[in-house]
């Protein structure tokens, strides 16, 4: 039974994850927009939900569509002073906004209890099912993925999703097509943090307990890691990054229990590798197990 | 259509564009000459809003530009190509043509997720007209290709084929043929001859090939050290005894 669980749980975390790093890869792999800071939108969707939920008494459906706004907004504040900065720069901001974000939750104490977190966070329909709650809630996760992946899709195979590409390519020229890169990258930062958000939110209500521990920058070095090995601009190439990093970094913690090194030792192991692993990837297969798909049109006219 | 007065430009000491002002007038191809550094490029920059003028004013169509951003120049209907072509690394020269069409459906994300019909409906009408000019340009052959893998040559041919997309009323073009092989050259000046008598816009070229000026334009600018020298025809320019000092280095 435990063996059980814990695959329920590793599966559930796959689909969390899932959803974090396909928005990440929307402003990185198809916008170009390198954001070091992603980390702080899935906390701001976690804590809004959170805190809307224990502390106001809201429904979670509603502090769960509040944690996507609350992200999605902070993408839109974000993106619009810093829209006309070049990549290294955007860089540095986003890394600054996610610990921002961790760094007031960790410090308003009046709101988000500081280093204790947020405690006793509701599930939903968590009196209905009783036995089979985790199944119940892998299952929720999936279906979200599913949907999430589809909308972004049918996003990124738009005239929508190619201004993406072109900003990422080349982005003089598509200002010379009268394109208004800044409004555009306002909008795939809003995507992303809605998404983002919603990965948070659903993460809260998984884990019942939240705390700014969970939002280090870390978390955001993991994300980076699945788009690429999994692959950028490739929404499949997201999802399987996700599982292929999860499974490393949630199994190697066990290893521990075999192997004689202490578990800090371990634990700062693991980072070692999965950093090798990125690096290898860069310099071997820098399109990631999954490559961007070619886009071309059936002969129909 | 177009008209400059007084531009005025400068990069730190350097003055690269000193008090230019000149006339472009509707549905005929002009050229702009000059050697290296004389402020061509820079004054094609300060027109279509990539550089900020210092001074001077820049009216298209009767309205005033000069303080307008590179996409809402484009959206009146001025537009421009760049002397190193940008090829998007990892877009098909068929995406490189749709994305330049104009006011689609789909640019909007909420449109793109909710109004499929009409972004169906805005794609067909687009991918026939693309794969007509590809077929115009000799590019159809390529049109699966990264466009970031096409010859220079092509390139330039390619953003000529952007342009066709776009449907601007004026197009100022950057070093249309540099670097290219004769029979490409060919292709393009065709291209862009085809391009004016159907839909009756303007040109402005930057050229450094004297050849290819007097063989399309009407009229030539000739500007040195940030400033107009001369101005004329083909021939009236190339008489021009300050023009082949400056521009031949004839002492």
């Amino acid at each position: 039974m435990p063996i059980a669980n814990f695959t329920i749980y590793l599966f559930t975390m796959f689909g969390i994850y899932a959803l974090f790093a396909m928005s990440l890869n929307l402003q990185v792999g198809y916008a170009g927009l390198v954001n070091f800071g992603q980390v702080a939108f899935f906390a701001l969707g976690a804590y809004t939900s959170a805190l809307l939920v224990v502390k106001a008494g809201l429904p979670i459906a509603v502090g769960i569509i509040a944690g996507m706004l609350a992200s999605g907004f902070f993408g839109c504040l974000l993106a619009w002073p810093t829209k006309s900065l070049k990549s290294d720069y955007w860089a540095i901001t986003t890394l600054a906004a996610g610990e921002v974000i961790r760094l007031f939750a960790l410090n308003e104490k009046w709101l988000t209890e500081g280093p204790f977190g947020v405690m006793n966070i509701p599930q939903p329909l968590e009196g209905l099912i009783d036995k089979y709650y985790n199944i119940f809630y892998f299952i929720f996760v999936l279906i979200v993925v599913a949907v999430v992946y589809m909308l972004l899709s049918m996003l990124t195979d738009s005239p929508f999703g190619r201004n993406l590409k072109a900003i990422r390519d080349a982005e003089d020229l598509s200002k010379s097509l009268g394109k208004n890169t800044q409004k555009i990258k306002v909008q795939v930062m809003a995507i992303g943090g809605l998404v983002a958000g919603l990965a948070g939110a659903i993460f809260a209500h998984y884990m019942v307990y939240i705390s700014p521990e969970n939002f280090r920058p870390l978390e955001t070095f993991l994300i980076w890691g699945m788009i690429i090995v999994g692959g950028r601009a490739n929404n499949r190439g997201a999802i399987l990054g996700a599982v292929v990093i999860q499974t490393f970094y949630v199994s190697t913690r066990f290893v521990g229990n075999y192997v004689p090194i202490g578990s800090d030792l371990m634990s700062a192991a693991r980072m070692i590798v999965i950093g090798l692993l990125m690096v290898s990837f860069l310099i071997f297969r820098p399109e990631g197990l999954l490559r961007e798909r070619k886009k071309t049109y059936p002969d129909e006219v | 259509m177009l008209k400059i007065e007084n531009i005025e430009k400068s990069f730190g000491q350097l003055k690269a564009v000193n008090g230019v002002s000149l006339e472009i007038e509707k549905d005929d191809i002009f050229g702009l000459i000059g050697p290296n550094g004389s402020g061509k490029s820079t004054l094609f920059n300060i027109i279509s809003g990539f550089y900020r003028k210092d001074k001077g004013e820049i009216y298209f169509d009767g309205e005033r530009i000069d303080d307008l951003l590179p996409n809402q120049i484009v959206e009146r209907g001025l537009c421009r190509t760049f002397q190193v072509s940008r090829a998007p690394e990892r877009m098909t020269v068929l995406e490189n043509m749709l994305l330049a069409a104009k006011n689609q459906v789909g640019e909007n994300p909420l449109n793109a997720l909710l109004k499929r019909p009409m972004v169906e409906r805005s794609r067909k009408k687009n991918l026939k007209k693309a794969k007509e000019l590809l077929s115009e340009l000799d590019l159809f052959h390529l049109k699966d290709e990264y466009s970031g893998n096409l010859s220079g040559g092509q390139k330039k041919l390619l953003a000529l084929g952007r342009i066709f997309m776009l449907e601007p009323k004026m197009v100022l073009l950057d070093e249309p043929t540099a670097g290219v092989n004769p029979t490409l050259t060919n292709n393009i000046l065709k291209g862009m001859q085809n391009l004016r008598e159907k839909t009756e816009n303007s040109f402005f070229i930057v050229e450094h090939d004297m050849g290819v000026i007097s063989d399309v334009c009407r009229k030539v600018f000739v500007l040195n050290s940030g400033e107009i020298l001369a101005e004329g025809s083909p021939e009236e320019i190339q008489q021009n005894d300050k023009v082949l000092d400056a521009y031949l280095g004839r002492n």
